[in-house]
């Protein structure tokens, strides 16, 4: 019963995280139209920031390098990742958003991650390289002596409670003028100009908060693995996100949840229990990686919309002529769609 | 002094390989006005076939060279075919076609690396000694490398100037609707761009696997950014502005070793992509509408 609950507790950790992920890949592109091909680099600074934070300094000696090592109690270690990591998204804002065609960011995008993929493998002092950091401290771990399925129950509702705030503030961002902003910037940028609108501190804004969410994400992510290495953050895990996003429905908060549910849970957790081949001790990912390379062309083809396509807005239409009649049949309807949406 | 030559003559070498690159990548982005961001699973796709035929076929060298980059246009014109043109007559917004490329290349790479599987490969050739040519020390390999790119600059800059393909080509690099009105079969122009952007990317695959020696499936997809900021200095779209973006980039990577390690080369590379984006995004030649 314990390893059933210990295995269910993982899952939903997981379902929890890559929900996250998808969140913030939907405001950057769903709401705003913003093509982020590397989300998991920001999932990665978040997490490795967070690490170093709570981590103790690094024991001479140990062969074990990385910077900083503060110390610091998790809640505030956790803020330092996710601030980090919205700082990356702003200094790529910096560089590319100011373009006008969207291949740029994206390019600048890939190239950042490549870049810092390189950068953290090599550069063996700055994160402990391809070896990754291991050990970091776990939230809380010395509030009270936990049993380790207990610490995992806890941990769990500790992350359902932050994608649920998480979940209601992006809905909250939808609705307000500012998601109105982003997605006419992501409809017709140059219509939104000539509103006024500055359309470049628009899509700075979504590229932060998506990257500081992708981030929250990285620092569950660490706290839950207690280690992160780079093999942990490959490129193709940002596919994950982005079928995951595809499938369930861009622009949607709601098809978010289901695409992370499929694509990162089903889909990954029933990819495991392939036979593994011994020869081919690759072979598995790999084919994991072509079916979801092969979902993003095939959902972004047959139904570019995804399974919960974005509700389009209605808005009163008042004919010409007596229009009294009309409005009160909409009253009659309901009051309560004028203002929605 | 000498080491700055020694440089020198190994960032002619890496701009030549970079040059047949960044001209495939951007000559297709002129035609169909997109960005391919699976190009480096082409250009792995290049080496890998040529290793095929080199390494377990036993091909001679050139012959098999010849098969692989053959193979890599097919696989181009494959592509396009299965992929693109569909996406096409749908008329697609460009989002969705950088992100159908993005996804693209997560396929073809695992698709290679289920086929070639990890780890490194190498050409079975011997290196040859080097040879002096005035301050400069190049190896027989590597003046083959400038001699192929050379030659292959003069080829399309022929076939841009004095054939009717290409013609139509630069025709739908201006304005692709206008092309068609005026009776070009742009389907057909495109897909000729496809294999020309494809025996290209499998031909700088092949001359950079001359290089480096060793290679992985991953080598192209690492290189991807390289070429592109290649092609955004000179201006995205501009065939001859990829020459020139292929050699600041190739030189002043290689160079940048006198002063920092050799293993920061693609962080000047990336450094520079930034500098040019934030000073002049247009490229060094600028097209109109590309940018």
């Amino acid at each position: 019963m314990d390893i059933i609950l210990g295995y269910v507790t993982t899952i939903l950790v997981f379902f929890f995280t890559y929900n996250i992920f998808t969140l913030g890949l939907n405001i950057q592109f769903g709401y705003t139209g913003i093509l982020n091909f590397t989300v998991i680099t920001f999932m990665a600074i978040g997490g490795y920031v967070a690490g170093v934070l709570a981590m103790p300094k690094a024991a001479a000696g140990s062969g074990i390098y990385y910077i900083l090592g503060l110390n610091l109690p998790w809640p505030i270690a956790a803020l330092g990742g996710v601030l980090a990591a919205g700082l990356l998204g702003y200094l790529i804002g910096q560089i590319a958003l100011k373009r006008l065609r969207s291949d740029y960011l994206a390019i600048v995008t890939l190239a950042t991650g490549t870049l810092l993929y390189g950068l953290i493998g090599n550069g063996t002092s700055i994160f402990d390289g391809w070896q990754g950091l291991f050990n970091v401290p776990q939230p809380f771990a010395g509030f009270r002596t936990w049993t380790p399925l207990g610490y995992s129950i806890f941990f769990t509702i500790m992350t359902g409670v932050l994608f649920v705030l998480l979940w209601l503030f992006a809905n909250r961002i939808y609705k307000s003028p500012l998601g109105r902003v982003m997605r006419a910037v992501r409809d017709d940028q140059d219509v939104v100009e000539a509103f006024g609108k500055n359309t470049f501190k628009v899509r700075m804004t979504a590229m932060v908060i998506g990257s500081m969410y992708v981030g929250v994400g990285g620092v569950l992510t660490i706290a839950y693995i207690t280690a992160l290495s780079p093999a942990g953050w490959t490129t193709g895990e940002t596919f994950v996100v982005w079928a995951a996003l595809l499938v369930g429905g861009r622009g949607n908060n709601f098809g978010a949840i289901v695409g992370s549910f499929l694509v990162a849970v089903v889909f990954n957790e029933a990819t495991r229990y392939l036979p593994q081949i011994p020869a081919h001790p690759n072979l598995i990912p790999d084919i994991r990686y072509v079916l979801i390379g092969l979902a993003v062309i095939l959902s972004v083809y047959f139904r570019p919309q995804g399974m919960f396509p974005e509700k389009k807005n209605t808005f009163l239409e008042v004919p010409l002529g007596d229009s009294s009649k009309a409005i009160e049949e909409h009253l009659a309807g309901g009051l309560s769609k004028v203002g929605e949406q | 002094m000498s080491l700055f030559f020694l440089t020198l003559g190994f960032g002619l070498v890496t701009a030549s390989v970079l040059s047949l690159l960044s001209v495939g990548l951007s000559l297709q982005f002129g035609v169909t006005n997109f960005v391919n961001f699976a190009y480096g699973s082409y250009l792995s796709a290049g080496m890998l076939f040529t290793w095929t035929f080199s390494a377990k076929l036993h091909f001679p060298f050139v012959l098999a060279a010849a098969c692989g980059v053959i193979l890599t246009a097919i696989l181009a014109l494959i592509v396009n075919e299965v992929v693109f043109e569909p996406f096409a007559k749908r008329r697609k917004s460009i989002f969705y076609m950088l992100i159908v490329t993005f996804g693209l290349s997560l396929l073809l790479d695992s698709i290679l690396q289920i086929f070639y599987g990890v780890g490194f490969e190498k050409f079975p050739i011997k290196q040859s000694a080097a040879i002096k040519i005035g301050p400069f020390d190049f190896t027989g390999v590597q003046l083959l490398i400038i001699l192929v790119a050379v030659v292959s600059m003069v080829v399309i800059h022929l076939l841009l100037t004095r054939t009717s393909l290409g013609k139509k080509m630069r025709a739908m690099s201006d304005n692709p609707d206008l092309a068609k009105i005026s009776g070009i079969d742009t389907k057909s122009v495109t897909r000729a761009t496809w294999a020309i952007s494809g025996a290209l990317a499998g031909l700088g695959g092949v001359v950079l696997a001359l290089n480096t020696v060793y290679f992985e499936t991953t080598t192209g997809d690492s290189l991807l950014f390289v070429i592109f900021a290649a092609v955004i200095l000179g201006g995205i779209g501009q065939t001859y502005g990829a020459m020139l973006g292929a050699l600041v980039i190739g030189v002043v990577t290689e160079v940048s070793a006198v002063w920092v390690s050799s293993a920061y080369k693609t962080d000047v590379a990336f450094l520079i992509l930034v500098v040019m984006l934030l000073v002049r995004p247009q490229g060094i030649i600028a097209s109109q509408g590309k940018a």
